[in-house]
C-alpha cells in the first residue's frame, strides 16, 4: 500500500515538508532493525513504513493521530527505535520518529523527579540528575534508551531496580495522545496540580497501556512524563578515565562495587534474600554472565586493557588468572554499594560480609582489584556499554526471563534455562558461551523479590546457518518454558510465530481472559485499529 | 423483592443474607454528608467463589451492589448506597490470611482481614505490614490499600499500590481474575510449590488490571485477595520528635532525610492531632493540646533482623547531625508526649474508640495529594477558610504524610465536631465544602474522590472522565458495582 | 574494500544507535550529549551511521534505487569519525566509517555524482587543490621566506601548508610560524612551494579514491626524489592522509604534526616562553589529528569463528577506536604557555564534537557546516572560555565564518599563534 497523495499532504501540512518523507532510502533505514532476521525470514529490514516523519509537538503527534484515524491508516511512534517492535509489523504503517521531542522540561530537585519529552536518553537525564544529587533508573538495555519508552512502554527492570525500581514503578503522570488522538493526562497532571502523581482521580488510567510488558507502541503515543527519581551520592559528574574502551571511574569513598559469588545456587538465592531482607545494594546485577559463563572473565578484560579486543579471547582464556576468575566467578552477580554518608557504607558492607559469611559466598578477588572494581562501577552506574550483547557473535537474542522468587529462579527456571541453551551450543550454530549464559537484576523492582534470568543466545546475523540455528534454540527455549508454564523472554516477540502457535498458547495461557479484556480495551481505546499488533488483541473475544 | 434474597440464599445460605431493619440501616450511612440511603439486603459471601456468583446473578438481574470490607465507623460515603434496591456485599466473613511467606515477606489476605488479626500473626513470622496512621479498628487491611491509603513508611513505596501487589478481582462482570504475578503462573498451590510468591503487582501482560481497583469505590470489582508486601519486624523500634513552631522550619530537614531514605515511619503532625491520637478523652487532649509543640515530625528509627543496634545506632547519629546544621533539634521526648507512648500508638493494633472521634465525637477529614513543600500554603489557606467559617484554627488537626520516598505528600485536615450539635454540623458542611474548593483551585489534588470531591475533580477533567467511563464499559459494562459513585 | 565486502558490518549492526551519541561513558549533560552532526541536522534515522548501513545494505540488496534523497543521505555527512568511536567502544567487528566512505566511493563510481562536489573535482584536477583557485597562486604564502625549494633541493623534513593555507591568506602566517619554528630549531626543512599539490585526503573522503590514489601517489614521489624523510604539516586534513591513508600506498615518511613538533621543542628546551598571554581558552580536537590521528597498522588475515560463532580475527585485526590520536601535545604545548588557562569542553578527544567543515561537506551544504560549528562554539562558549584554539586550518577557518555570520565575539587562534605569541 502507497500513501495516496492526499494523505501525505495532510500530513506534510502538520510536520511540514522537511519532517516527511517517503523516500524508499529513508523508509528503509527505519525497517532495518535488530534481530528482524529472526520474524523476517532472514532479512535484516521489518516491513518497509509508508512514511517516516519527525513530529515537534504534542500537538503534531495529536494531529498526525487524527488524521490516521479519518483515512485509517496505521502508526507506530517510536522514541529511539532500538529492537523489531519499534518498527511497523505489517505494510500500510506510518513510522512516526519523535526524536524532536527532546527536552527535560523540569527537574524539581526537592520533590525527586524530572519531565521528559520522548527523545531523552537515560543518560541525559541521568548527567542532568547528578548535578543536583539524584539519578535516574536506567533500563537494562543501556543509558541510550528513551527514558519514557521505558516508563511507558517497554518491560522496565535494570541494574538500578532494586534501589531505583522497575520503569513503571517511577511513572508519575503523563501525557499520553491516544489512538483517537485524544490527549489524556493521567493523575495530578489531568487535574491541573502538576507531575507529581500518576494515579488517579479514582482508579488509575495509566493500567490500561502498561502492565509488566508495555504497549510498544501499539496504543497511541505517550509524548510527555514524569519520572521519579532517586538518590545519587556520588559526585556531580562522575569523572570518566582510560583510553577507549577501558573507561573506567574511580570510585568515590563511599562507593564499593563487588562480584560476588556463591557454592551452591541456594546459597545464591539464599543471597538475594538476605540482601533484599537487609536493604543494602543501590545496584545489584548479574551483568557481565550475559557473555556466558565461559566467556565473560575473558571478554572484559577488553575493558580493562585497551590493546586488547575480542580477537585475544583464545589467548587470555588460556590465562592462569582467567581460569581462576572462570571458576571463581561461577554462581556470581555484582553489588554496588553506595552509601548516603561514611557510617552507611561502613554499616552496608559490615551486613554484606555477616551476608557473605552465612551464605558461603565470597568477593571474587579478581574482581576485587582496582582496575575491575572502576570498571564495574562505570558499567553499572551509567549501562554504557550495553552494546556488549552484540560483541560475541555480532548479536543476541534473550530467551526466558519468567519472573518470580529467587527460589523459583535457581530450581525452576535455571535448570530449564541451561539444559535448552547447554543442548543448542553443542550444534555450533550458535556460540558456546556456557550454558550458563543468564543475565538479569537482582531485583527488577524496588526493594527486591522479583527477579528472572535472561539466558543469551550469541549468534551472527551474517550467517544464514547461525540465523537458523538461533530460531531453532528461540522455538525450543519457547516450547520449554511453555511446558514448565512459564511465558518466553525476546524470543517470542522476536521470531515470526504462526497464528496456530499463537492461538495455542494464549489457550493454553494460565488466564486466556486477559486476551479478551486486552481485545476489548483495543476495540475502545483503538476503534479504528490505527495501532499495530504491539498491543495484544486477539481475534477471538470468548474463550 | 423476595425472589433475590431467594436467588442469594441458594448462593451463600440464608444466615447470610440479611433483610432486617437494624442491620440494614447500620448501612444506610456512615460519618460522611452522604445522602443516606438504605440498602435492600446484605449479603455476606464466605469465598470468591460465592463473590463471583453474586456479581454474575447481579448482573442477570440488575442488581446494583455495593462491596464492604470494613467495620462501622465508615467515614467517607463509598459504602452508602447511591441507587434504591442496592444489595450490601459485605466482605466480612473472608477473614482468611491465606498464607504468610516469611522468606518472600510476603502475606496474602482476604478483603476481611483487619490490622487487629494480621499484625500479630505476622510478628509470629517476624513480619509486619506498615499501616496507615492509627487505622480504625474495624478497618480492612485490603481496603485500606485499595484506597491509597497512605502508609507511615515512604522509603518502602516504590509506587503508589505499595505495598499492595498481586490480587484476585470479581470484575464487574464478573469474570474472575488474578492480577500481577498471581496471573502468569498457575494455581496459587501450583504457584507456591513452584516458589513463586505474587511478589509483584505488575500485569499480566499489557494491563496492569490491580490499578482499576484501586481508589475505585468498589465500582470496578470486588477484590477477594490481595498479597502485601511486609516489613521484616523490628528488633529495635526508636522514635523522634523533631519540634517546631512553624511547618516551614521542618521542611529542608525533611527533605534531606526523604533524600537520604533514612528512618521508617516518617509524618509532620500538628498538635491537634497528636493530642488526639494519644490524649486520654476529650478533656485530656485539649490539654495536652497545649502542652504540645504546634508541629512535629515523627520519625521512627528500625533496627530489623540485620545488625539492628547498628542499623540503628548510625542513622540516629546521622539523623543528628543532619538536625543540628539546620538548626533542630531531635529529641525522643517533648512536652506532653513521650516516645515510647507515640510509637506504641503508631505501631500496635489500633483501640476504640477512633482516634479522630475522641475529642468531638465527629470528625470530617479534607485530604488529597501535594508535594510536601507546598503544604505549608495549604495550611494557610485552611486557617483561613476556618475562621472565614467561624471554625476554630486550633481545633483543627492536620497529617502530613510523604509518600512515594519523597515524591508526592498526603495532607490532610481532620475537622472535629460535634455531630449531635446542628450549629456545629452546618458550620462544618460549609467549611467542608468550602474548603475543598478552595483548596482543589489552589492545586491540591483529590486523587481519591470522595463525594462532593468526585463531581470537583471529573469535572475539571473532562479527558479521565471519558476515558474511566470506557474502562466501566469494558470491566463492569452493566454498572451493577456501586454505581452513582465517582463519575458512573 | 567496495561496499559489498562490507556485507557482514551492515547485517551485525544492532542499531542501537550508539553512533548518535558520544561514549554514553562520557556524557555530562543533556546539551552536549549528541556525537553525529548529520542525524542531528538532517533528522531522518538515514542521517546516522546506522542508518547509513541500512541504506548500504538496502541498495545492495536491490531495494532501492539511486535518488538525490540517497545522495544527501550519503554526502549530508562529515565522515567526522564519531560514530566510528562510539560504536567500537564496545564492537570489535564493525566499521562504520569505513561503510560510510564505501557507500561514497559506490556512488562516485557509479557515476552518482552531487554537482556541488563536481566542480571541486574538476578544479583539483585542473589546479591541484582543493579550493577552486589556481595552481599559480599557491606557494604565496612562502614570499621572502628563506627556506628549501624542495623541487630544486634535498631536506630530511618537508613541511606541506596544505591547500587551505595555502590559498587562506589570513592562515598564510600559521605556515610562515612554523617554517620558522622549524628552521630556528635548525631542522633541515624544505617546501614544495608552488608545486606543491593537494594531499587528496579530502577526495578520498568524498569518494574519489582514483584522485586521491593519484595524488598521494605524487607527492610520495615528489618526497622521494627531493630525499625527504619526515613530513610535517599543519594541516589536521592532510595529517590523516598522509599518516593513515599513504601507507596504504607503500609511503614510509614518519608524520607528524606542527604540534607534535612544537611539543618536542618545548621538551627539548629548545622553545622558551618569555611573555604571558592571560587568557582563558578551549582546545578543540581536529577529527584528523584525534580520533583519526592513529597511524595506520597494516594488517593482512581471514575472520574465523572460535566457539561456535565467536568472530575474531586471525591475525589478531588492530582497530582504530581513536584512543591513540593526538590529544595529549596541544594540551601540554598549551598549558605550557605562561598565563594560560586551558578549560576543557565536554566533548573532548576521541568524542570531540566536529567542526563541520570535513567531508565536503563544506563544499556541498555549507548551511550544514554552519550549523555544526556553531554547535561547537556553543559548547566552548559554555566552558567560560574566550578563545578557542585548534590545530587545523578547515575548523578555524569553519568557527571563524561561523562567528562573523553571528556576531560572535569569542576568538578563534590556531595553536602555533599562541605559541608564536608567547616566544
Amino acid at each position: 500500500m502507497t500513501l495516496s497523495r492526499e494523505v501525505y499532504q495532510a500530513l506534510e501540512d502538520i510536520v511540514g515538508p522537511d519532517n516527511i518523507s517517503d523516500d524508499p532510502a529513508t523508509l528503509d533505514s527505519y525497517a532495518f532493525q535488530w534481530v528482524a532476521e529472526l520474524s523476517q525470514r532472514g532479512s535484516k529490514f521489518m516491513p518497509r513504513p509508508e512514511a517516516a516523519l519527525l513530529p515537534g509537538s504534542t500537538e503534531e503527534v495529536q494531529a498526525i493521530v487524527r488524521t490516521c484515524n479519518r483515512y485509517k491508516i496505521k502508526c507506530k511512534a517510536f522514541s529511539t527505535g532500538w529492537g523489531p517492535y519499534a518498527a511497523p509489523k505489517t505494510d500500510g504503517v506510518i513510522q512516526l520518529d519523535l526524536r524532536r521531542m527532546d527536552r527535560i522540561l523540569e527537574i524539581d530537585e526537592k520533590n525527586m523527579f524530572a519531565v521528559v519529552e520522548p527523545y531523552v536518553i537515560g543518560g541525559q537525564l541521568q548527567a542532568e540528575a547528578m548535578k543536583v544529587g539524584l539519578n535516574t533508573h536506567i533500563i537494562g538495555a543501556g543509558s541510550s534508551c528513551s527514558v519514557i519508552a521505558a516508563c511507558t512502554s517497554f518491560l522496565g527492570p535494570g541494574p538500578d531496580s532494586i534501589y531505583m525500581g522497575h520503569s513503571s514503578e517511577n511513572l508519575l503522570a503523563m501525557e499520553w495522545v491516544m489512538p483517537t488522538g485524544d490527549i489524556l493526562r493521567t493523575g495530578s497532571l489531568g487535574s491541573g496540580a502538576g507531575w507529581f502523581c500518576g494515579e488517579g482521580p479514582g482508579p488509575s488510567l495509566r493500567g490500561i497501556a502498561r502492565g509488566r510488558r508495555g504497549a510498544w507502541g501499539g496504543l497511541g503515543v505517550f509524548t510527555k512524563c514524569a519520572v521519579k527519581l532517586s538518590p545519587w551520592p556520588g559526585p556531580a559528574v562522575m569523572p570518566v578515565e582510560g583510553v577507549i574502551p577501558a573507561y573506567n571511574s574511580p570510585l568515590p569513598e563511599n562507593f564499593r562495587a563487588y562480584t560476588l559469588a556463591f557454592p551452591t545456587w541456594e546459597s545464591y538465592a539464599d543471597a538475594y534474600n538476605k540482601i533484599y531482607d537487609a536493604e543494602i545494594g543501590y545496584i545489584a546485577h548479574r551483568q557481565f554472565n550475559l557473555l556466558g559463563e565461559e566467556v565473560w572473565p575473558a571478554y572484559i578484560m577488553r575493558f580493562i586493557d585497551p590493546t586488547k579486543t575480542t580477537d585475544d579471547l583464545e589467548e587470555l582464556l588460556r590465562l592462569p588468572e582467567i581460569q581462576k576468575l572462570k571458576v571463581e566467578g561461577r554462581r556470581s552477580f555484582q553489588l554496588v554499594l553506595a552509601g548516603v554518608t561514611p557510617r552507611d557504607i561502613e554499616y552496608q558492607k559490615k551486613a554484606l560480609n555477616e551476608i557473605l559469611v552465612e551464605t558461603g559466598g565470597r568477593i571474587v578477588s579478581k574482581m576485587a582489584e582496582p582496575a575491575m572494581e572502576r570498571f564495574t562501577l562505570l558499567y553499572l552506574i551509567k549501562m554504557c556499554f550495553k552494546e556488549i550483547n552484540m560483541g560475541l557473535a555480532g548479536t543476541y537474542i534473550g530467551t526466558f526471563a519468567q519472573h518470580g522468587t529467587p527460589d523459583f529462579l535457581v530450581s525452576h527456571l535455571r535448570p530449564a534455562a541451561e539444559e535448552a541453551l547447554g543442548r543448542h551450543q553443542r550444534k555450533g550454530l550458535i556460540a558456546d558461551t556456557g550454558a550458563d549464559s543468564m543475565m538479569a537484576a537482582v531485583s527488577g523492582i524496588g526493594g527486591g523479590g522479583d527477579c528472572t534470568f535472561e539466558q543469551f543466545c550469541h549468534y551472527d546475523p551474517h550467517n544464514k546457518e547461525s540465523v537458523r540455528g538461533a530460531l531453532a534454540y528461540c522455538a525450543d527455549a519457547a516450547r520449554a518454558a511453555r511446558e514448565r508454564g512459564m511465558h518466553g523472554g525476546l524470543e517470542d516477540i522476536a521470531r515470526e510465530i504462526s497464528k496456530e502457535e499463537l492461538e495455542e498458547s494464549r489457550r493454553h495461557a494460565p488466564q486466556p481472559i486477559i486476551y479478551a479484556f486486552q481485545r476489548k480495551i483495543k476495540e475502545a481505546f483503538d476503534p479504528n485499529d490505527i495501532g499495530d499488533g504491539s498491543y495484544i488483541a486477539t481475534e477471538e473475544v470468548k474463550y | 423483592m423476595g425472589e433475590k434474597k431467594d436467588d442469594l440464599i441458594k448462593i451463600v445460605g440464608a444466615e447470610n443474607v440479611m433483610d432486617a431493619p437494624e442491620i440494614l440501616e447500620t448501612y444506610s450511612s456512615d460519618q460522611s454528608f452522604a445522602r443516606p440511603m438504605t440498602p435492600r439486603l446484605v449479603v455476606k459471601p464466605k469465598d470468591s467463589d460465592e463473590v463471583q456468583r453474586i456479581v454474575k446473578w447481579a448482573n442477570q438481574t440488575g442488581t446494583p451492589l455495593v462491596p464492604v470490607s470494613s467495620g462501622s465507623p465508615r467515614f467517607h460515603g463509598d459504602t452508602v448506597p447511591s441507587m434504591p434496591g442496592s444489595v450490601i456485599v459485605d466482605l466480612g466473613r473472608m477473614k482468611r490470611i491465606i498464607r504468610i511467606d516469611r522468606r518472600n515477606r510476603m502475606a496474602i489476605v482476604e478483603p476481611g482481614v483487619t490490622y487487629s488479626q494480621l499484625e500479630p500473626e505476622l510478628a509470629k513470622e517476624d513480619l509486619r505490614l506498615s499501616m496507615p496512621l492509627v487505622p480504625r479498628i474495624s478497618k480492612s487491611v485490603l481496603a485500606s490499600l485499595l484506597e491509597r491509603e497512605p502508609r507511615l513508611i515512604p522509603k518502602y513505596q516504590w509506587q503508589m499500590p505499595d505495598p499492595l501487589r498481586s490480587t484476585e478481582v470479581v470484575w464487574g462482570n464478573g469474570e474472575i481474575l488474578k492480577t500481577g504475578d498471581a496471573g502468569t503462573f498457575g494455581r496459587l498451590e501450583e504457584q507456591w510449590k513452584e516458589h513463586l510468591a505474587q511478589v509483584s503487582g505488575l500485569g499480566p501482560l499489557q494491563v496492569d488490571y490491580y490499578r482499576f481497583t484501586l481508589a475505585a469505590q468498589g465500582t470496578m470489582g470486588i477484590v477477594t485477595w490481595g498479597a502485601v508486601r511486609c516489613e521484616i519486624l523490628p528488633q529495635i523500634h526508636k522514635l523522634f520528635f523533631v519540634p517546631a513552631e512553624r511547618l516551614d522550619d521542618l521542611l529542608g530537614f525533611a527533605y534531606r532525610l526523604l533524600r537520604f531514605r533514612y528512618g521508617d515511619e516518617f509524618l509532620f503532625l500538628n498538635n491537634s492531632n497528636l493530642a488526639s491520637i494519644i490524649g486520654e478523652g476529650p478533656e485530656g487532649i485539649m490539654t495536652l493540646k497545649e502542652e504540645l509543640p504546634q508541629w512535629v515530625l515523627i520519625l521512627g528509627l528500625a533496627g530489623r533482623d540485620r545488625l539492628p543496634r547498628e542499623k540503628v545506632e548510625f542513622q540516629e547519629k546521622d539523623m543528628i547531625d543532619i538536625a543540628q546544621q539546620f538548626g533542630l533539634k531531635f529529641e525522643s521526648t517533648i512536652p506532653g508526649a513521650r516516645d515510647r507512648v507515640v510509637l506504641e500508638a503508631l505501631l500496635t493494633p489500633p483501640k476504640e474508640p477512633y482516634w479522630k472521634l475522641r475529642y468531638k465525637g465527629g470528625c470530617q477529614d479534607i485530604f488529597f495529594l501535594t508535594t510536601l513543600d507546598k503544604t505549608p500554603e495549604f495550611v494557610k489557606t485552611m486557617y483561613s477558610l476556618s475562621q472565614t467559617w467561624g471554625y476554630s484554627p486550633s481545633e483543627i488537626g492536620i497529617y502530613i504524610q510523604p509518600m512515594i520516598q519523597g515524591v508526592a505528600c498526603h495532607c490532610e485536615f481532620d475537622l472535629p465536631y460535634d455531630p449531635i450539635n446542628k450549629k456545629e454540623v452546618t458550620k462544618i458542611q460549609r467549611l467542608f465544602t468550602e474548603g475543598s474548593k478552595a483548596l482543589m483551585k489552589q492545586g491540591a489534588f483529590f486523587s481519591r474522590p470522595y463525594g462532593i470531591w468526585a463531581d470537583m475533580v471529573y469535572n475539571g477533567d473532562a479527558q479521565t472522565t471519558i476515558t474511566l467511563k470506557k474502562v466501566k464499559d469494558i470491566f463492569d459494562p452493566n454498572n451493577v458495582m456501586n454505581p452513582g459513585k465517582l463519575c458512573f | 574494500m567496495a561496499l559489498e565486502d562490507y556485507r557482514a558490518v551492515m547485517e551485525r549492526c544492532a542499531r542501537g544507535s550508539f553512533c548518535k551519541w558520544i561514549p554514553l561513558a562520557h556524557i555530562k549533560s543533556w546539551r552536549f550529549a549528541k556525537g553525529c552532526p548529520s542525524i542531528e541536522y538532517g533528522g531522518f534515522h538515514s542521517y546516522s551511521a546506522t542508518g547509513r548501513l541500512a541504506v548500504s545494505l538496502s541498495l545492495l540488496e536491490g531495494r532501492i534505487n539511486y535518488t538525490d534523497e540517497l545522495l544527501k543521505i550519503a554526502y549530508k555527512c562529515q565522515v567526522c569519525g564519531a560514530c566510528d568511536v562510539s560504536c567500537k567502544v564496545c564492537r570489535d567487528v564493525m566499521e562504520t566509517l569505513e561503510v560510510i566512505r564505501a557507500l561514497r566511493v559506490k556512488l562516485v563510481e557509479d557515476g552518482q555524482l552531487l554537482p556541488e562536489h563536481m566542480y571541486v573535482i574538476e578544479n583539483l584536477r585542473k589546479e591541484d587543490n582543493m579550493m577552486m583557485k589556481s595552481k599559480a597562486e599557491r606557494g604565496k604564502w612562502a614570499e621572502g621566506l628563506d627556506v628549501k625549494d624542495l623541487t630544486k633541493e634535498s631536506a630530511e623534513v618537508v613541511f606541506h601548508a596544505g591547500c587551505h593555507i595555502s590559498f587562506d591568506e589570513d592562515q598564510w602566517k600559521l605556515a610562515r610560524a612554523a617554517v620558522n619554528l622549524l628552521k630556528n630549531a635548525g631542522i633541515d626543512v624544505g617546501i614544495m612551494g608552488k608545486d606543491e599539490a593537494c594531499c587528496g585526503g579530502k577526495a578520498y573522503d568524498m569518494g574519489y579514491r582514483g584522485e586521491f590514489t593519484k595524488y598521494a601517489q605524487n607527492n610520495i614521489e615528489a618526497w622521494n626524489r627531493a630525499g625527504v624523510k619526515i613530513v610535517v604539516t599543519s594541516c589536521s586534513d592532510g595529517y590523516f592522509a598522509f599518516n593513515r591513508l599513504y601507507p596504504q600506498l607503500g609511503s614510509r615518511f614518519e608524520v607528524l604534526h606542527t604540534v607534535e613538533f612544537i611539543h618536542r621543542l618545548i621538551k627539548k628546551g629548545k622553545i622558551k616562553f618569555s611573555k604571558t598571554i592571560p587568557m582563558r581558552v578551549t582546545y578543540h580536537d581536529p577529527c584528523h589529528l584525534g580520533r583519526m590521528g592513529e597511524p595506520y597498522i597494516p594488517w593482512e588475515g581471514i575472520e574465523k569463528k572460535i566457539r561456535g560463532q565467536i568472530i575474531v580475527h586471525e591475525p589478531s585485526k588492530p582497530i582504530m577506536r581513536g584512543g591513540n590520536g593526538i590529544y595529549k601535545q596541544p594540551r601540554e604545548v598549551l598549558r605550557s604557555i605562561p598565563g594560560l588557562e586551558l578549560i576543557e569542553m565536554e566533548r573532548v578527544k576521541e568524542y570531540s564534537w566536529c567542526c563541520g567543515a570535513g567531508g565536503g561537506v563544506k563544499e556541498a551544504y555549507p548551511d550544514f557546516s554552519l550549523w555544526t560549528a556553531k554547535e561547537r562554539l556553543e559548547e566552548a562558549k559554555a566552558t567560560g572560555a574566550e578563545a578557542i584554539v585548534s590545530a587545523c586550518p578547515w575548523c578555524e577557518r569553519n568557527f571563524i565564518d561561523t562567528s562573523n555570520g553571528n556576531g560572535e565575539r569569542m576568538k578563534i587562534y590556531d595553536i602555533i599563534e599562541l605559541v608564536q605569541q608567547a616566544i
